[in-house]
């Protein structure tokens, strides 16, 4: 017996050590993608009902077979990145590569065209809609984020006094918490006619707004034209909400841009120097191809991150504001919270996770050939 | 890089101090409100007329406001704790023992990091609730300590920046140890944990961080307010009509201010390993 313990007392303790760990992970960590999945089978109020089948994605996604096309739009929309980046330096002329790449972006848009109004005509367009505003959320604020932590990574880099001061306060926003937060955000973005963010935008001629308690589309506001659909744009009240991710999280992509510029060899600017290039060429032709894979890294795997923003905007969701501010994290949580529909929110978790799913599959292709600087 | 000359770095020290004070204004906003009457508060005044002082003691006195920044505090430190004792064991099985599936193990445990909390959440709820199985401790966690930290005590992500420094540590040191007939758990306590202290800082500190700010999971497994965390709290106070926004926002500084106070004493640690890890996430 202790014969063989010892033999294979090596593989009982690796296996001891991560036993905990494995245990908790597994049961709160993956069990609960399986469970919904089975939950979202049934109908399923405080306790669990009778067998549904599909019923409840059907009622979500209006017919199921246009989702599918949904995703499979996506999908050839990830696939027409693939051949451009496959093919682009093997064939001879690039201008076909470039022809074929965007004729199969243009089927993938089509299906996703044809196939998302079919689920909004039949499915549940307050689900449906808080998809939009997720993907509004997550596209304005990714790339404000990362646009303005690269400006403030290029300032932080050259050589200033108080760069680790610099970078303390930018953290700053990044530790607070997301309630008490979102709490001032929540004074700050009020509907008083006097605040002090609307006296600051009044001596640049703008009218008072009412911020967080505005369900009006930020197109009307700015340009005063009223449209419906998908470019019609956030809400203000939404916009409001993207400002707090915006304030939460630059400084963070700020400090991860800094440490990707000062990897980048110094050699290859002296001897961009030596050659005679300008600042400016050496910024175009150096240390933006050798930055756009992280750039890229950040802007997918952020964008994917903010699918799931949730406690702010929980926090600063207004009633007159209306379904506007109800993105889909919002949106599931208020049906099993307030409507306790377990079986239905566990659905549109699924179909939630699907859709992050396919976002991750794209994520893996374009960074497969990962680029080293050694 | 392009580098600026002396006099252009005006321009850097422009942005950084727009980005600065763009960072701090709302703790400024706060701090200031917190000080005024209510009606200076609804009023949006910029600064009080007479600071009072007496916003905070009128809070922290007031609606078990101590009793919930006292919840947050353990739960939090047992989080902490939790994550600590089973990332730790389990970081430096994944960077130095090797046994079958190690690997495999390893990264399925990774895949859940693409799971969405929001679809966690429900069946949590039902396991708590004791309905899938029987815990341990009671028929139902809800309202109750072990349902609020045990859900968190495992971190894949935590466990992941953990192996990443342990592996580190040269394979030589523990073949010198076991020459000495050292067991593995001899040797993860005395040179393991003392070698890997400062990644073990930054990681109690984001677990902390993390469990002082976690909100969706409390408001959902709490109907009484006797472990209602801070974040809970305010939420709630927001959602009353009415709210005296001095008073509102004299809560929110005094509950951010022990994870401010964390962040000073690590921030160069924390600095440090978000620009290791952002790159090689």
């Amino acid at each position: 017996m202790s014969k063989i313990f010892s033999k294979y007392s090596e593989q009982i303790n690796g296996y001891i050590f991560i036993l905990p760990a494995f245990l908790i992970i597994s049961l709160f960590g993956i069990f609960p993608v399986f469970f919904g999945m089975y939950m979202s089978l049934h109908k399923w109020k405080v306790f669990k009902g009778r067998f549904l089948g599909f019923e409840n994605y059907q009622k979500i996604l209006g017919d199921i077979s246009s989702f599918w096309i949904f995703i499979l739009g996506l999908l050839i929309m990830i696939a027409s990145y693939w051949v451009w980046s496959e093919y682009k330096d093997k064939m001879k002329n690039r201008i076909y590569c470039f022809v074929v790449s965007s004729l199969i972006l243009l089927v993938s848009l089509y299906l996703i065209n044809i196939s998302w109004a079919n689920m909004m005509e039949k499915g549940d367009a307050d689900f449906l809609n808080s998809l939009i505003y997720i993907f509004y959320y997550s596209f304005f604020a990714i790339t404000t984020e990362v646009g303005l932590g690269l400006l403030i990574a290029f300032a932080l880099y050259q050589k200033l006094k108080g760069k680790q001061f610099f970078q303390m306060i930018l953290l700053f926003p990044y530790i607070t918490p997301a309630v008490m937060g979102g709490a001032v955000f929540f004074i700050i973005f009020g509907k008083a006619e006097n605040s002090i963010l609307n006296e600051f935008i009044g001596i640049f001629g703008y009218d008072p707004q009412l911020w967080l308690f505005d369900k009006r589309k930020i197109t009307e506001i700015m340009f005063g034209i009223k449209i419906e659909g998908f470019f019609a744009g956030p809400s203000l009240a939404l916009l409001t909400s993207i400002l707090y991710g915006v304030w939460s999280y630059t400084g963070y992509y700020a400090i991860i841009l800094l440490a990707g510029l000062s990897i980048i060899p110094s050699d290859l600017y002296e001897a961009a120097k030596a050659e005679g290039a300008t600042r400016w060429q050496t910024f175009i032709k150096i240390t933006i191809p050798l930055l756009m894979p992280i750039i890229f890294f950040l802007l997918l795997t952020g964008f994917i991150n903010s699918f799931q923003a949730f406690n702010h905007i929980m926090v600063m969701k207004t009633s007159s504001a209306g379904e506007t501010m109800d993105v889909v994290t919002i949106e599931i949580f208020d049906h099993f919270w307030d409507r306790v529909k377990f079986g239905y929110a566990a659905a549109e978790g699924v179909v939630l996770f699907i859709i992050l799913n396919v976002l991750a599959i794209s994520q893996y292709v374009i960074f497969r050939k990962r680029l080293n600087y050694d | 890089m392009i580098s600026f000359q002396k006099k252009e770095l005006i321009i850097p020290y422009i942005i950084l101090f727009i980005v600065m004070f763009l960072s701090v204004y709302p703790l400024l906003y706060m701090i200031s409100v917190s000080l005024m009457t209510s009606g200076e508060a609804s009023n949006q005044y910029l600064l009080p007329k007479v600071p009072r002082f007496e916003n905070y003691i009128e809070v922290w006195s007031s609606n078990n406001f101590q009793q919930y920044t006292l919840n947050s505090i353990i739960i939090s430190g047992l989080i902490v704790i939790g994550v600590l004792c089973t990332s730790i064991p389990a970081a430096y099985a994944f960077a130095k023992i090797k046994f079958p599936f190690r690997d495999v193990i390893f990264y399925s445990l990774l895949l859940s990091l693409m799971i969405p909390e929001i679809i966690a959440l429900l069946p949590h709820l039902l396991i708590i609730r004791g309905n899938i199985f029987p815990l341990p401790f009671g028929p139902s966690w809800m309202n109750s300590l072990q349902g609020l930290t045990v859900p968190f005590f495992g971190n894949v992500f935590i466990i992941f920046l953990l192996r990443q420094y342990i592996k580190k540590i040269p394979n030589e040191l523990w073949d010198a140890a076991r020459m000495d007939g050292a067991s593995h758990f001899y040797f993860l306590r005395k040179v393991v944990i003392p070698m890997s202290m400062p990644i073990i800082v930054t990681v109690s500190l984001f677990a902390f961080i993390l469990a002082w700010n976690s909100f969706a999971w409390p408001l959902l497994i709490l109907t009484k307010e006797d472990w209602f965390p801070v974040t809970v709290s305010i939420y709630s106070f927001i959602r009353e009509a009415g709210t005296q926004y001095n008073l509102l926002m004299a809560a929110s500084l005094i509950s951010i201010f022990p994870v401010l106070l964390l962040y000073f004493f690590t921030q160069r640690l924390f600095l440090e390993s978000i620009s290791n890890f952002g790159l090689k996430q």
